[in-house]
């Protein structure tokens, strides 16, 4: 019986929710494209986000479903170890990524990338699956599920401001690229700049072919201003700053070497498929809006869930401090999203140079969290079991 | 979009009044110049970002190269070379203080100039939003129509009827409003009354403010708790004698330098029973997972009844002040060594647990002539094998206990060499063979008999005292009680004017709304306000004007986050965000409560 509700858990979780997510995200990226078409093509457009919500909807249903199911299997709430972390941290980013941009900020033509980062950390998650089993009795405890599900929800928030960050460069590179091609025509001078090729001035009459026409060519115009191999290139090496440590840490090196290489290539295409969808993103300021809000939120949470570690620690370890791999990691983390904080109010690094710090500290959370995890043994390393 | 590009330059928000010492000539001018331009590199918004990147990156060094406060075993191989990347590398690593980073002088200077940068930074501010605080009031404006959110409807209310309602309106929702009866009677003369409310002014950089200065509170605790702080470990054996709380009692003793060794209060632990336990079922998920850490302790206060008590993982115990916690446990086999006849040796050891599987420890015999020591590896599961040889497994649980020893005779050296308890130092010993035991049993090596009568459990346990924790506490919740309001406080205006509308006779009421961070969410908030008024006023929604640039879509810029914020804020900013006192749109009147001279205004 119980053998059976793992399956069943474990089922929902891989294939359904990772399938349904991932349908939903292609419905939504498909909707996106259709807010530059024509009418019947908008109306198509908005039909399809209905079927993305409901599709959304089915693979929370199924998402919550297996962490109850879970939960039941093992009668603790499922945040024990590293599989059920990310899980945890897949659902969160998902429930607060597709909220946030569908009842706040009422954008839900953008809730595929969100989904899409989402189903990319459930499937990372499967490399880390772990049976059903009981807990540490250090772990059991009410401080758990408070300091773990902050934490973790702070992670699922982070992951979903680093989609929005990683957008809104993208967005950025393009438009710069456009602008400086049309400053090119002007021999650089920024004279009467603006009367050539206005491509993005006034809002085009979408059925209005010439208009259209004219729009089509600013996005053309706008995804070729981001250069394919340095993209792939670049995520590749972003990736790989924290997917090495599967190269490092497994037995195999062949296994490692397969995995590390899938992690990557699953994150280049993600950012290939991305930048495709550069032309229909909202302007760089919303993106940055969104990323830094998103910041703000999981920022908050990751504090409060950081400091109720220390207070558990003082209770269990006797010291509220100690420099523990993993509470270096949550402190490296903290500063690194206090940078992107402040670097986005100071004079000269706000904008691309904050986003780079906001991936650079996403960089750093996920790297802390598989090294204090896998290849730095301390005194958090209760996941790998 | 915003006002940026067509801003004229910002005034100077203060005069900076030239010194009055004389700043030092000749040679010294050099020196002078570069402490000034030292200072003024140190203040900066962007240098704090190094220092905190440097800060970091020391922590990294920290977690790959081990502290000696914490493993000092480690440290001590890594310099020897035996372990880490050789001897000569660690030798360099130790020159920069790489084994005990946190100690280590890069750090606490880095430590310091980050508040040194911070306190120049906070100084200032402070100043500023007492000014605000004190003196700032909503300003007037002359001409609503230039704000963001405008909207308008008319109602039959007379003017002065219209701004009660709306200050009654706004006063509810909490916006703080500027008080008429301070302003000058020919401002009161010259343009019709209006209403003019902001709020988030205060809180937002007041909540920045309380995040940054709850640092100060942190280092305060953090210093003055290492010097008061107390943490001693010490084991004690089931049903054996437990242990005194005086200094001279604990195995390892960290006082605080404030720490007075008279502060022991003097009670005493013992361990009745110790209660661990595994999932034993190698095929259950989980298998070999410990599901069990609890001991039953009687305490015996100095001056009391003795008393029982439990400490369970997450439950340690506070005996006067004192936090006993649970940290490690192992075996503890009793040893009995005699030698021609007559027992040098009968203890319990504490045996702790290795990598292997196994609990080793070791026995120090000096009252035997020449010296016994023991190696001692105690495997908790060895059952028998089909050739009635132990076969060890790395089970931790005693259902099949085998004690393995190796003995050595001669010199201990137990005064000449720092050694620990449960390693032997065989440098000045002589091998004389090993034998395993079951219980009970005891073997005969030599002139030497040494028998394994029993085992138990021993317990180490951590006392400590830390009288800073209140006031960590206290700095993790200003902290968190500033960070909300920074981030969360957004700074909005609002106008409401109503005048008689020459055409038609009636009032026409204005309102106007500017959000200086997260514009789209004040959109509804504002609608709301102007939906509330009109009710309250009988009056009749005419029409929202949108502001003239908001267009959406992809290609078209959006003002949305902070659009005020971009290019005129000072360097150290947002959770350091200055607060703007003055709004430097042409449109906006003197706030006459101000002292500033009229001149500073920019006018249309």
């Amino acid at each position: 019986m119980t053998q059976d509700l793992a399956e069943l858990s474990r089922v929902l979780y891989s294939p359904t929710a990772i399938a349904l997510y991932l349908s939903a995200a292609f419905v939504y990226l498909y909707a996106l494209t259709t807010t530059v078409g024509r009418r019947e093509e908008r109306e198509r457009g908005r039909k399809a986000q209905m079927l993305g919500a409901v599709l959304t909807v089915l693979g929370l249903t199924a998402h919550i479903a297996h962490e109850i199911i879970r939960g039941i299997v093992q009668s603790r709430l499922p945040l024990g170890n590293m599989f059920e972390v990310t899980s945890l941290m897949a659902l969160v980013g998902i429930l607060v990524g597709v909220g946030y941009l569908t009842f706040v900020r009422k954008r839900p033509e953008l809730n595929g990338f969100a989904l899409l980062g989402g189903a990319l950390l459930m499937g990372m998650s499967m490399l880390l699956y772990a049976e059903p089993g009981p807990l540490m009795p250090i772990l059991d405890t009410w401080w758990r599920p408070f300091h773990v599900s902050m934490l973790v929800a702070a992670m699922g928030i982070f992951a979903a401001a680093f989609v929005f960050t990683g957008l809104y460069l993208l967005r950025d590179t393009g438009e710069r690229a456009v602008a400086a091609a049309r400053t090119s025509v002007t021999r650089g001078s920024t004279v009467g700049a603006a009367y050539v090729g206005d491509l993005d001035g006034g809002g085009p009459d979408l059925d209005d072919p010439d208009a259209r026409d004219h729009d089509a060519e600013y996005r053309k115009a706008l995804r070729a201003g981001i250069p394919v191999v340095k993209l792939a290139v670049g995520t590749f090496v972003v990736t790989g700053m924290v997917s090495w440590v599967w190269w490092v840490t497994e037995e195999s090196t062949r296994v490692g070497v397969t995995r590390f290489l899938t992690v990557n290539l699953v994150m280049v295409a993600a950012a290939l498929l991305a930048r495709w969808f550069v032309p229909y993103l909202p302007s760089t300021a919303t993106l940055d809006g969104l990323a830094h809000r998103t910041v703000a939120f999981g920022f908050i949470m990751w504090t409060v869930g950081t400091i109720a570690g220390a207070m558990w620690a003082e209770v269990s370890w006797g010291r509220f401090w100690g420099w523990d791999p993993k509470e270096t990691g949550a402190f490296l983390t903290w500063v690194a999203y206090a940078g992107y904080l402040h670097a986005r109010a100071t004079r000269g690094v706000q904008g691309r140079k904050a986003a780079w710090i906001g991936i650079g500290a996403f960089v750093v959370m996920m790297g802390t969290y598989l090294i204090a995890n896998y290849v730095i043994v301390g005194l958090h390393s209760y996941a790998e079991l | 979009m915003s006002t940026e590009s067509t801003l004229p330059p910002e005034p100077n928000p203060a005069i900076r009044r030239p010194s009055r010492r004389p700043e030092p000539g000749g040679p010294f001018a050099f020196v002078w110049g570069s402490l000034k331009m030292a200072w003024r590199w140190l203040i900066r918004m962007r240098t704090a970002l190094y220092l905190l990147g440097v800060l970091a990156l020391l922590t990294v060094v920290a977690t790959a190269v081990p502290q000696e406060p914490n493993v000092p075993s480690t440290v001590g191989r890594w310099l020897s070379g035996e372990e880490g990347p050789g001897a000569g590398v660690s030798r360099v690593l130790d020159a920069f203080g790489a084994f005990d980073v946190y100690g280590s002088g890069p750090f606490l200077a880095l430590t310091m100039l980050l508040f040194i940068s911070l306190t120049a930074c906070l100084i200032p501010r402070i100043k500023a939003w007492i000014r605000l605080v004190r003196t700032s009031k909503p300003p007037l404006v002359r001409h609503l129509g230039g704000q963001d959110q405008v909207a308008t409807f008319t109602t039959d209310r007379t003017p002065d009827e219209v701004h009660a309602t709306a200050q009654k309106v706004l006063g509810d929702r909490h916006w703080r409003l500027r008080a008429h009866e301070g302003d000058p009677p020919e401002e009161r003369t010259a343009k019709p009354a209006q209403v003019a409310g902001e709020k988030g002014l205060w809180s937002r950089e007041g909540g920045s403010l309380l995040f940054h200065l709850s640092f100060y509170v942190l280092l305060a605790a953090i210093i003055f708790g290492q010097l008061l702080t107390f943490e001693g470990q010490r084991g004690i054996v089931e049903g054996d004698i437990g242990f005194r709380d005086t200094a001279v009692s604990y195995w390892s003793y960290n006082p605080g330098r404030w720490f007075d060794e008279t502060d022991h209060a003097g009670w005493r632990l013992d361990l009745d029973t110790f209660h661990v336990d595994w999932v034993r079922d190698p095929l259950a998920a989980g298998a070999g997972q410990p599901t069990e850490f609890r001991s039953e302790v009687t305490v015996t206060p100095p001056d009391g009844e003795p008393y029982q008590t439990v400490i369970d993982s997450n439950r340690p115990a506070m005996i006067d002040g004192m936090r006993v916690t649970q940290l490690d446990w192992g075996y503890a086999p009793r040893v009995v060594v005699e030698v021609d006849g007559e027992v040098v040796y009968d203890a319990f050891v504490n045996a702790t647990a290795s990598d292997g599987g196994f609990f080793s420890g070791a026995v120090k015999a000096p009252a035997a002539e020449p010296d016994v020591g023991l190696e001692l590896f105690f495997y908790p599961f060895a059952p028998e094998g089909e050739d009635g040889q132990p076969i060890p497994t790395g089970a931790p649980w005693d259902d099949a206990p085998m004690l393995l020893f190796r003995q050595y005779r001669g010199d201990l050296q137990l005064g000449a060499t720092q050694q620990t308890v449960n390693e032997l130092d065989t440098s000045g010993l002589e091998s004389e063979g090993g034998a395993f035991l079951r219980p009970g049993q005891s073997v005969e090596l030599g002139d030497a008999t040494i028998s394994y009568p029993e085992h138990r459990r021993w317990v180490g346990y951590q006392v400590s005292s830390r009288p800073q924790i209140p006031a960590l506490l206290a700095g993790a919740g200003l902290l968190v009680a500033g960070l909300i309001p920074a981030l969360y406080a957004y700074r909005r205006r609002l106008w409401v004017l109503a005048m008689r509308d020459e055409v038609t006779g009636r009032i026409l009421v204005t309102v106007a709304g500017r959000a200086f961070q997260r514009p789209e969410a004040f959109e509804a908030e504002h609608a709301a306000i102007v939906a509330e008024l009109s009710t309250a006023t009988g009056g009749g929604h005419d029409e929202a004007a949108e502001p003239p640039d908001r267009s959406d879509g992809s290609g078209h810029p959006r003002a949305t986050e902070d659009r005020t914020d971009h290019d005129d804020r000072p360097d150290h900013d947002d959770l350091t965000e200055a607060p703007t006192i003055r709004d430097r749109r042409t449109d906006v009147l003197p706030a006459p409560a101000r002292s500033g001279p009229p001149s500073e205004v920019v006018r249309r």
